[in-house]
């Protein structure tokens, strides 16, 4: 039953949505609020896996067994989804500011889009959610895509140019991308059916994986590259990437704080889900060199675009990438560096979700999403300006942020399984991306703003609840940095145990 | 009986392959929603006929619902818009069609390449047609990549779908029932989304060639 009240929540906020016309802030508050009774499930279902149960939910009257599932994996996903779900939902555009501030100005948005918005990002972390907890990769398939339609739907909330190009970008990109994680998907089916003829639990992951050992290596070869492609380009790996930058640019920023930090993860546990698998037909030798390949030229990819920035949330989009291509690489490195992968997934969620809310305040100041224009942020915002600081050098890995940590864990696996030019290339770059964010930061956060430019209306930032919020992810990232609370601990090293096999 | 079904299945999908291929020499909308729609008819025959031979009875009712989303709604919708905007041609696609054309042989082949090692594993009868099925999936998938208006680009995607359908439907007699019924939902809600999005795009940029959406960039 917990499965329903970690997934109904988000629905029930997008009906109530639907439902109201013209939308009322108490809506978005409705739905901030009944968010967190999903946060707490995904506790739950914590709780239970780290004590060894593994809770499924199924119809037996129907002959429809085990629907849900929940191990240590999907529950580190569940609390990824959840917890920048509510923050986003708390953070959200329509509960009450624009409505009281007359002064609001251009970005105001109006009642039909903020509606809109609030019922389509309920149903994106719905769809997430569902994504998670299904047994079934068909299942899982059909609620990925159905994020991909979500959330094309609130990227262009205002309508301009920019923002229809991106979302056009994204909904074609992301929809092929994923019809090709369809044909994995049915080419794995293709061989289980040859094998044991039709069965309607036949996509039901566990029974996929106890069948895995005996599936002929070469169709599972073929269906694993489809979904490497389909799965990869949600996530985001190069060269699958290009969709990234315009959708992260252009989309409100607690969609953007959604996609890159959520969304991600959950395209990243997709392939997760298949890697297993096909590691159990093939071996793991197979993937692992896939996996280094792409994590490799994301990096690079990543690497020279950080360079070229001019728009700094273009230039957290491949920020984003050179993570994907560092989790990618991580996982491709034995249990320790799943470890590391898996921790990282966790701290770039705190991280990039931070990134993005401050990037929201940034821009409403400053008016402008270009580095150039926006200068000595820490004279007009001294608390955005800092705590975008401390994200900042946390993402780019210095300590006490928890990716220094995750960071270092990484390197230490790849340099103890004998991979000494692969991880000098991967520092390298990662030294250049270091190096172009710190130039970036420097140009933000001093020099004498432009007066014309700073938006009027809102001369002094004062300490608000939403600041207070932020403060949240950053205590999760520097307690990552500084200790490991033993229930985490347990949790990835059961997930870690699920990845590898052992 | 198994000689025929086989003879049959590969002939159907030829023929679906063939309507795919159709886009590439076609230059008007009206003639690739024609294209789609026959395509789609020759794909519900296909699933009823192997519904059939293997005593399915899941597959008519997917049938069913193949017939109503991809022959009924989405050609009228494909229709409601051509209407909207005029008969708009591709004139300068990325790729002219002689070239095309010749790249679609290629694809066929290398989809005959790719699929080796699922024909040689099948012992199904249908098994010949697999690499077809293949080639329509990257016959989609060129289309897509290379013409220059988004509802040719639209067409490409539900092309694909057709092919991922008929790999679906030959490589494992249909996908268990209630995985195909989502991915028929999928597949109205992202066409629906995409039309929504050639009319923003129709209205600000006033034409539905995406080659001049160039804005974003680094």
């Amino acid at each position: 039953m917990t499965f329903f009240l970690l997934i109904l929540p988000p629905l029930l906020a997008a009906l109530l949505a639907s439902l109201i016309r013209p939308y009322r802030a108490f809506v978005g508050w409705i739905g901030a609020w009944l968010s967190l009774i999903s946060l707490a499930a995904a506790f739950v279902f914590v709780t239970q896996v780290i004590n060894g149960q593994t809770p499924t939910w199924g119809l037996g009257s129907l002959n429809i067994a085990d629907v849900f599932r929940a191990d240590s994996l999907s529950a580190l996903l569940m609390i990824c989804v959840t917890s920048v779900g509510s923050l986003a939902l708390f953070l959200s555009p329509g509960l009450g500011r624009q409505v009281k501030n007359p002064h609001w100005g251009e970005l105001a948005y109006g009642p039909v889009q903020l509606r809109r918005y609030h019922v389509f990002i309920n149903l994106f972390i719905t769809a997430m959610l569902a994504a998670v907890s299904a047994n079934n990769v068909g299942i899982m398939w059909i609620t990925i895509e159905a994020t991909t339609v979500f959330s094309a739907f609130i990227i262009p909330l205002k309508l301009n140019k920019a923002s229809i190009e991106a979302s056009w970008k994204y909904i074609i990109i992301c929809s092929v991308g994923i019809a090709l994680a369809f044909v994995g998907t049915v080419l794995g089916y293709f061989d289980f059916f040859l094998l044991s003829g039709r069965a309607e639990n036949a996509l039901n992951w566990p029974v996929l994986l106890a069948t895995a050992p005996v599936l002929h290596p070469e169709v599972m070869r073929l269906a694993f590259v489809f979904l490497l492609v389909g799965y990869g380009t949600k996530a985001g790996i190069a060269p699958m990437h290009t969709w990234k930058p315009d959708a992260y640019g252009e989309s409100p920023a607690p969609l953007t704080a959604l996609m890159s930090s959520s969304l991600f993860a959950v395209a990243m546990y997709a392939l997760l889900s298949w890697k297993i698998v096909a590691d159990a037909t093939l071996g793991n030798g197979y993937t692992n060199n896939l996996f280094m390949a792409l994590g490799l030229l994301s990096l690079v990819v990543a690497a020279f675009s950080v360079v070229l920035a001019t728009d700094y949330k273009r230039m957290f989009a491949y920020s984003s990438i050179e993570h994907t291509g560092l989790m990618c690489l991580g996982f491709a490195l034995g249990p320790m560096g799943t470890f590391a992968a898996l921790l990282h997934l966790v701290n770039h969620t705190a991280a990039k979700s931070l990134m993005f809310f401050l990037v929201d305040n940034i821009e409403h100041k400053y008016r402008s999403p270009l580095i150039l224009k926006t200068r000595g942020l820490l004279k007009t915002m001294p608390w955005t300006g800092a705590l975008f600081a401390f994200g900042l050098m946390t993402l780019i890995g210095l300590p006490p942020g928890g990716i220094f940590i995750t960071e270092f864990a990484l390197f230490r696996a790849g340099f103890a399984l004998n991979h000494p030019w692969l991880m000098g290339v991967s520092l390298a770059l990662l030294a250049v991306v270091f190096v172009s964010f710190i130039n970036h930061l420097n140009k933000m956060l001093y020099g004498t703003p432009a007066v014309e430019e700073i938006n009027p209306e809102r001369p002094t930032e004062h300490f608000s609840w939403r600041l207070a919020l932020l403060f949240i992810n950053v205590a999760v990232l520097i307690t990552l940095g500084l200790t490991m609370p033993s229930p985490l601990a347990t949790l990835l090293q059961q997930s870690v145990g699920i990845i590898t096999r052992r | 009986m198994d000689n025929l079904f086989s003879q049959l299945s590969t002939l159907g999908s030829s023929l679906i392959l063939l309507f795919g291929i159709a886009l590439l020499w076609r230059k008007s909308l009206r003639a690739y929603t024609v294209a789609f729609q026959w395509q789609s008819v020759a794909l519900t025959v296909m699933f009823v006929l192997i519904g059939y031979f293997s005593q399915d009875v899941e597959l008519y009712i997917v049938a069913a619902f193949l017939f109503v989303l991809k022959v009924l709604i989405l050609p009228r919708y494909l229709e409601r818009m051509e209407k909207r905007f005029g008969d708009h041609r591709e004139l300068r696609p990325y790729v002219n069609t002689v070239t095309s054309l010749i790249f679609s042989g290629l694809l066929v082949l290398l989809a005959y390449v790719v699929t080796r090692p699922l024909v040689l594993v099948s012992e199904l009868p249908t098994r010949g047609g697999l690499p077809l099925a293949m080639g329509l999936i990257f016959v989609g998938l060129f289309v897509v990549i290379t013409r220059k208006k988004a509802l040719t680009q639209i067409v490409g995607f539900l092309v694909m779908e057709n092919g991922i359908a008929l790999l679906a439907v030959l490589g494992t007699y249909g996908i268990p029932l209630i995985v195909e019924l989502g991915v028929f939902l999928d597949v109205l809600m992202g066409f629906l989304v995409m039309q929504v999005f050639v009319y923003h795009i129709h209205d600000t940029f006033e034409s539905i060639d995406v080659d001049q959406m160039n804005e974003l960039k680094h």
